[in-house]
């Protein structure tokens, strides 16, 4: 049986890592466009896409469109496997109630 | 870790919920204009096609084309600033020069067949756009393979099977069905 992940099932970061992982595997989202998605703070964003990119779920690509800084967000691999077998986790405890 | 049932339900349905939002959000963010636009130009110009003559309805045709592109190409690049795909933005000049030779063979296969009439040549257009489309899906995005088909089967159908309203089926079933699709995506999906 699949286990629950910690640092996914923080609400915030479940629901980054839900949005992202409805992403086609090689797209990846404007941090602003995201922000405004979930509706929190930059600060906020920042810190929990810290965590994920620091566990290897997430990649963040900063580049310069048009002269201006742009931060650009994506799931990786490791990171939708991870997400799939937290939800496989979550629907297992459910059928046990 | 361990949580209860009831938490597990909670985080099962903001998962759910953000699914959707991020679907739609994205759907309405420019996706589903590409099809209402093009929807428009077929539905415009395959009934005036049907319905008038003269040179009016190439007015019309490249009128609706020009404007759909322009539209086209703006909601592109907002829409490419909020979701993009690198690899994508590396295949551009690929992409472009693809089209451009697909438009030349195109041009070479209608010299060379020498269709005998209007409804030939719109067959040639369409089966070649509909080749390339295929081909930018599997490419680039997946999800935008699937369509070219159903596009083409109505144009085949309306071609051999009701030749005397061809241009009406391709702009009544072919706009039409475009338009339905960019409404069900915006307002369903």
């Amino acid at each position: 049986m699949a286990n629950l992940n910690e640092t996914i099932h923080q609400p915030v970061r479940l629901r980054i890592m839900a949005a992202l992982v409805t992403l086609e595997p090689t797209n990846e989202v404007d941090f602003t466009y995201l922000r405004d998605l979930l509706e929190v703070t930059d600060g906020n964003l920042g810190a929990h896409l810290r965590k994920l990119e620091e566990a290897g779920y997430i990649s963040v690509n900063k580049v310069f469109m048009e002269r201006k800084p742009h931060t650009y967000v994506s799931a990786t691999a490791a990171g939708r496997k991870v997400f799939q077998e937290h939800v496989a986790a979550l629907e297992s405890i459910l059928k046990r109630k | 870790m361990n949580i209860s049932p009831t938490e597990a339900e909670e985080a099962l349905a903001a998962i759910q919920a953000m699914t959707q939002k991020t679907r739609h959000s994205i759907a309405s963010s420019g996706a589903y204009i590409f099809l209402i636009i093009t929807g428009i130009i077929w539905l415009v110009g395959f009934l005036s096609t049907q319905f008038l003559t003269g040179q009016i309805v190439g007015y019309i045709w490249s009128g609706t084309s020009i404007l759909g592109t322009a539209v086209a190409i703006l909601l592109g690049t907002r829409m490419g600033k909020r979701v993009r795909n690198p690899s994508v933005n590396a295949s551009a000049k690929r992409a472009i020069i693809f089209w451009v030779l697909l438009v030349f063979y195109a041009i070479a296969a209608v010299a060379i067949a020498r269709p005998s009439d209007g409804k030939q040549v719109t067959m040639f257009i369409i089966l070649f756009t509909m080749v390339g489309q295929s081909a930018m899906g599997l490419l680039l995005s997946f999800s935008a393979t699937w369509w070219a088909l159903p596009i083409t089967a109505l144009a085949l159908v309306g071609y051999f099977l009701l030749p005397g309203f061809f241009y009406l089926w391709m702009g009544v079933l072919g706009g039409g069905g475009m338009i339905a699709l960019g409404l069900y995506i915006r307002y369903r999906w």
